[in-house]
């Protein structure tokens, strides 16, 4: 009898919340859409891919070599997939640390988006990793003045914060209130963890390129590369605010029903941020022209590449996010967060893959296996977004939890 | 590209130059951006005089509310009985409802001190008898500018609720974001209509207000009602300050 009763309580359990509250066939049903089609397809082909690639070896799955160690699962997966969720600690810090209570609204997808993007972003690093196993290494031996070193630490600890700031809105989920008060008290704390890390991580990152000076082409090269790293990590932070936020906050408009968010307003505040962090950047990143004495450069087709990374996307958006911010145009500000998007991840294509190794005579060019794998980790992370949010409160408050989301 | 040695000469003259230009663009630039919250505020202004919310039929006289308690064209109310009005001067003036100051009438006013930030549905002010206190929350967000010590000294000045017995005036940077959360004109009429049925109900549960109660409610109708000791948690019900909540 108590078995029964315990049955029927956890199969409730399922139906409530992870169901949204139909039976099985009716919510199989439900996932019947063509998004969840094309999804599929993707997961169906790629998750049996990784399975390859761990089987059958890099030399059997990627166009790598010697001479091209570092493909697109370091350049896109790891170095896009990172400054893309540093929306997590930029909107957090706002929230948590400089008081714009305003922004809580996206605070917490902002958040989960960057817990998503680390998971997908290590789970591309393991790929990468040619002995992969040898990872835990990186727990046990010191080696504190290399930049891996600290990559590797910055990704566990950070990763590690972002689980505990997720933890927030998951045990509101599961109704676990005595868990939940202890990780809301922890919160500014996790807030000021996740800023050091990602501040460190962000950075480290473009550390690695100092072991290189030679090998990446001197228009992206600079000894102060690790500040354009960081720098660009705060743009790619706002920008992806911008745009993760009007998307989900269209497209999960129906759990909103009764909540006044003004999304426009804060899409228009980030733009304000946006125009003032692109500026700098530019600025900052034509300051490591002359620096590196690299203006013949401009010259040639590695020049206009640079210049549309820099000017195209990032000296412009930085005017588009200034002229929507004063003239209150959201659209504006939305366009110029994705132009601002699209120039972090060809810098960072550029920087990790395009033009490193530039004087190389072969050309590497990505697997159709490297590709795919790439975009079964991006669409893993959206599919796993879009289930977390249909069912934890990211978007919406918990009723049960009326102060949840300050 | 050179490797010429006096090309870092040329090289820094460029670098710095490069700051400097940075520097004084960035001005104009950081106006640019900024500009447009002057804008936005005058749009505030004008939402808040836009003839939906503030009737400019209503201007001149109250509202003439159905129930006990009056609420004038101007002013906004929060559901937590305070009000808000936009003043000529650009700031805001907060001050307690009529229902509140006939629910409590106070003989003690505390009132925040000017430069404290006031925080749209958190404590800012609170009334009392010298025993007990309760806090009331500001309508809207910003800095206090000015206070009404006049209040604080003499509380009978709150019996003119909307007019000499205003607390204090804010600074408020987000007014336009604000007044979405407060009730105007038709909406805070209602509101009053209804906070009066529910205060009614306490009264006599069984029939609630009816057209021959006739009268206006006695001043500090809480303690009529609940007690010396009981009056605190009362108010608070209708403040929306219950002990417990942030």
């Amino acid at each position: 009898m108590a078995d029964a009763v315990a049955l029927s309580g956890s199969s409730s359990f399922l139906r409530e919340k992870v169901l949204l509250g139909m039976g099985w066939g009716e919510y199989l049903r439900s996932l019947l859409t063509p998004a969840n089609a094309v999804a599929a397809v993707i997961l169906a082909v790629g998750l049996p891919l990784l399975g390859y690639r761990f089987a059958a070896g890099l030399g059997a799955t990627t166009a790598l070599s010697q001479a091209y160690p570092w493909g697109i699962w370091i350049g896109f997966d790891m170095m896009t997939g990172i400054v893309l969720a540093a929306g997590g600690f930029t909107i957090g810090a706002s929230v948590q640390l400089l008081g714009l209570r305003d922004y809580h609204a996206i605070e917490r997808s902002a958040i989960l988006t960057a817990f998503l993007g680390y998971l997908m972003a290590v789970i591309g690093l393991l790929a990468d990793l040619g002995r992969p196993w040898n990872i835990v290494q990186a727990v046990f031996n010191y080696g504190s003045a290399s930049p891996l070193f600290e990559v590797a630490w910055c990704v566990m600890c950070y990763t590690t914060v972002l689980l505990l700031e997720f933890t927030v809105p998951f045990f509101e989920w599961m109704g676990w209130r005595k868990l939940h008060a202890v990780l809301k008290n922890m919160l500014i704390a996790l807030t000021v963890l996740s800023v050091v890390f990602s501040t460190m991580h962000q950075s480290a990152l473009g550390s690695l390129f100092l072991l290189a000076p030679t090998k990446l082409h001197p228009l992206w090269y600079s000894p102060f590369i690790f500040i354009f790293f960081f720098i660009s990590a705060i743009l790619a932070g706002i920008s992806m605010a911008v745009i993760e936020s009007s998307i989900s906050h269209r497209v999960f408009a129906r759990q909103l029903a009764g909540h006044q968010v003004d999304v426009d307003g804060l899409v228009v505040g980030l733009g304000k941020a946006g125009a003032v962090v692109a500026f700098a950047y530019f600025f900052i990143k034509l300051q490591g022209v002359i620096d590196g004495h690299a203006w013949a450069h401009l010259a040639t087709g590695w020049g206009a590449l640079f210049l549309v990374e820099t000017v195209g996307l990032a000296l412009v958006p930085s005017l588009l996010f200034a002229w929507g911010a004063r003239n209150r145009q959201p659209r504006a500000v939305k366009i110029a967060a994705v132009l601002a998007v699209g120039g972090i991840i060809l810098n960072r294509l550029n920087v990790s893959v395009i033009a490193f190794n530039w004087t190389n005579p072969v050309r590497y060019m990505p697997s159709w296996m490297e590709v795919w794998i790439s975009l079964t980790l991006v669409t893993l992370g959206v599919v796993a977004f879009r289930w977390i949010v249909n069912r934890m409160p990211i978007v919406r408050e918990d009723p049960a939890f009326p102060q949840g989301h300050g | 590209m050179t490797s010429d040695f006096l090309a870092i000469y040329p090289a820094k003259l460029m670098e710095y130059g490069l700051a400097v230009t940075y520097l004084l663009l960035f001005v104009p630039m950081w106006r640019y951006v900024q500009g447009g919250r002057k804008e936005a505020a005058a749009q505030a202004v004008r939402g808040l005089h836009d003839a939906e919310r503030w009737p400019a039929v209503a201007v001149a006289a109250p509202w003439p509310s159905l129930g006990w308690f009056q609420v004038p064209a101007g002013v906004a109310l929060h559901p937590g009985h305070t009000w808000a009005r936009l003043e000529a001067d650009g700031l805001v003036s907060v001050g307690i409802d009529d229902f509140a100051q006939r629910l409590v009438a106070p003989t003690q006013v505390d009132l925040p001190r000017a430069g404290a930030m006031v925080t749209q549905g958190e404590a800012a002010v609170a009334l009392g008898d010298g025993r007990h206190s309760v806090p009331l929350v500001s309508p809207v967000n910003g800095t206090v500018v000015v206070v009404n010590r006049a209040v604080a000294e003499d509380p009978n000045l709150l019996q003119n609720a909307y007019g000499t017995g205003w607390l204090f005036k804010v600074k408020a940077p987000r007014l336009e974001a604000d007044q979405r959360q407060l009730l105007h004109a038709q909406a805070a009429r209602h509101f009053l209509d209804g906070e009066a049925e529910a205060l009614a109900m306490r009264a006599s549960p069984e029939v609630g207000q009816v057209l021959q109660d006739g009268g206006v409610p006695v001043d500090g109708l809480a303690r009529a009602l609940a007690g010396d000791d009981g009056w605190e948690a009362l108010a608070r019900e209708f403040f929306h300050t219950e002990k417990g909540t942030p």
